[in-house]
């Protein structure tokens, strides 16, 4: 029997595989080149870039919690002039395409930083973190509010010139709504879950456990409300979908793609092991074989 | 990697220690360096547990870890022949010292067990090794023969139990007085154990000229320095140092303690 086909295209963008690891769980790569190619991935997705550098949030910052695991690094990235020069040069020579994670506080930071990565032509996309939980100002705000959301997205999408994603927040009280405002706004795709917010008590010691108090759940505990998730915003929009949320299995990713996932993105499961991703895309293709699919479009989007 | 478990044994109050063998890179093991160890299948339990390695033989590695949780717990249930699944080695280890100098090394509860190998691996490049190691009882203590074999150990206990009563510090106290005129200076303190132990080390040595390293804890996800879980600040609180990566041993004078 003739291969079956994993390649897949998402806003333009020609990937290998549909399996990529999700931002802030991989660095800017360079770790996990020692374990294997980074070729082998869809896509590299980095750490969320700031105009400045960012020191993060005190520690503690990660710890488990049954089936996942909380965090609040708080954004620590050594800023966008860093990475320009000296991550996305690197990353560039690895023959996979980039997909730069930004974040800011204003505006006018998104807007900034962008433009610097859109601009300095290293970077095969753009995905806007409007979901991350755990910084005060910004971040989550935006990912909240659809018409805040759509109007950042459209500011945004002026000074991009290359694929815009933009990354949900699942704490939200209906997340079609802010998938259709950031399709509104013009982006390219969605990628969705980000980490739901939680908390974990130190029931000896009488406080909780991450010096932030609370942190981003991610890991098998949270799949089934990530796939759900994917499930009703595939259904309204008409932009490809990213799916992510627990994925440990090429079983637990053909879950997102039959939800409607166009790809999907691993976070935790790259530090449980940190051959996940070339695995998961072997299992996929070994699903494939066996049930005789030819290509992941085949299988996307087929739950009802 | 996949090693197996060819023992385990309790050796102290809710301290256990494991030997694996099969396919590691036991020949780059540097001391104060750790593996990651999967606990159970990984689904229930996502993140690995860093656990420093204590010694290692050709082709068999050993730890030393106390039952403080869950995952530590189930390692302690391993039986020999069972499977691990142990990432490493991991971080960057204690320095040696230059050939003829003093070393002094300090540990304090479970802080010792990667003391062992830094103390095998400095024992023949120096003239004199002095060890103060640290429990809070005798019932915690452990490779207490081990440790003496290999240098000039005073050990001591918070309550008085074995060794000398008190903390490391009384114990270095001890090794000062104890130390023959002619015999070398200290030029090396390797520390590990609790931060409080760390600060005091370090106090005490304020404005001597010895070369200082301690190994400093965190809470890791990744353990190999892509998820800034478990950084440090430097020294001056500029920016911050990942200890899976760009430790977890750090010259005294280059981080925040
Ligand atoms: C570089 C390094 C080397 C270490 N070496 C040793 C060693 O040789 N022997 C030993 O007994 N212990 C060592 N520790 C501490 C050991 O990692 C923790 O005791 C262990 O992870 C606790 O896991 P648990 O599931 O039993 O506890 P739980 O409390 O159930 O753990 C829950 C979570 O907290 C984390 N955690 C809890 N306490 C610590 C801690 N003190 N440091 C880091 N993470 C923690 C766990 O990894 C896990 O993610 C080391 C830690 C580090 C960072
Ligand atoms: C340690 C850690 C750091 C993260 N950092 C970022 C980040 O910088 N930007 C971002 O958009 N998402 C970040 N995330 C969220 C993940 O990209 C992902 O959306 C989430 O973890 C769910 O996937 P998972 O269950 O496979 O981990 C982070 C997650 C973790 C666990
Ligand atoms: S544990 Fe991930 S950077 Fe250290």
């Amino acid at each position: 029997m003739k291969k079956p086909d994993l390649s897949v295209e998402i806003a333009g963008l020609r990937l290998r595989s549909p399996v990529m690891p999700a931002s802030g769980c991989f660095g800017f790569g360079r770790e996990y080149a020692n374990h294997y190619p980074l070729r082998l991935l869809g896509a590299v997705v980095t750490k969320a870039v700031t105009l400045k550098p960012r020191l993060g949030n005190p520690t503690p910052r990660v710890t488990e919690t049954s089936a996942g695991m909380l965090n609040a690094i708080g954004l620590a990235n050594p800023g966008v002039e860093h990475v320009v020069a000296h991550e996305l040069p690197w990353l560039a020579k690895q023959d996979v395409p980039v997909i730069v994670n930004v974040a800011g506080e204003t505006k006018d930071e998104y807007v900034e930083v962008v433009r610097i990565i859109s601009q300095s032509g290293l970077a095969a996309a753009v995905e806007l973190n409007v979901s991350c939980p755990n910084v005060k100002a910004g971040g989550i705000t935006f990912g909240t509010d659809a018409r805040i959301l759509q109007d950042l997205v459209q500011t945004v999408r002026k000074v991009c010139t290359i694929p815009l994603f933009v990354k949900l927040s699942p704490n939200v009280t209906d997340i079609r709504q802010l998938a259709l405002a950031a399709q509104a706004g013009g982006a390219s795709g969605l990628t969705l879950i980000n980490t739901m917010i939680g908390m974990q008590i130190d029931i000896q010691r009488r406080r909780p456990v991450l010096a932030n108090k609370t942190g981003g759940l991610s890991g098998p505990a949270v799949k089934p409300v990530a796939v759900r998730m994917v499930y009703e915003v595939a259904k309204v929009v008409d932009i490809p979908v990213i799916g992510m949320g627990g994925i440990c299995s090429g079983a637990d990713a053909v879950e997102f793609i039959m939800a409607g996932a166009s790809a999907v993105m691993v976070g935790t499961a790259n530090f449980t092991n940190p051959r996940a991703c070339p695995e998961i895309t072997a299992e996929i293709e070994q699903f494939m074989i066996e049930q005789g699919i030819n290509s992941i479009a085949e299988i996307r989007g087929c739950i009802a | 990697m996949k090693v197996t478990v060819m023992n385990t044994a309790q050796i102290a109050r809710k301290t256990w220690q494991l030997t694996f063998t099969g396919s590691f890179p036991y020949g780059e093991v540097q001391p104060g360096q750790f593996v990651m160890i999967r606990i159970g299948s990984g689904t229930e339990h996502v993140l690995r547990r860093p656990i420093s390695i204590a010694a290692v033989k050709e082709d068999r590695l050993t730890i030393v870890f106390r039952v403080v949780g869950k995952g530590t717990q189930w390692l302690s249930e391993r039986k020999p022949g069972d499977g691990l699944d142990v990432l490493g080695p991991l971080g960057k280890g204690y320095p040696l010292p230059h050939t003829g100098a003093g070393v002094l090394i300090v540990g304090g509860g479970i802080g010792v067990p990667p003391l062992y190998l830094l103390a095998e691996r400095v024992r023949p490049l120096v003239q004199q090794l002095d060890l103060a190691l640290g429990f809070q009882t005798a019932a915690d203590s452990f490779w207490i023969d081990q440790f003496a074999s290999l240098g000039n150990l005073v050990p001591a206990a918070d309550d008085g139990s074995f060794g000398k009563k008190g903390t490391v510090i009384d114990a270095i106290k001890l090794l000062s007085e104890g130390r023959s005129p002619k015999s070398r200076p200290w030029d090396y303190v390797y520390a590990c154990g609790p931060l409080p132990m760390l600060k005091a080390v370090k106090q005490h040595f304020a404005g001597h000229k010895v070369q200082g390293y301690v190994s400093l804890e965190e809470r890791m996800a990744c353990g190999v320095g892509a998820c800034c879980g478990c950084v440090c600040q430097t020294a001056d609180r500029t920016a911050a140092k990942r200890i899976c990566a760009d430790g977890p041993v750090f010259d005294w004078n280059e981080v925040a303690l």
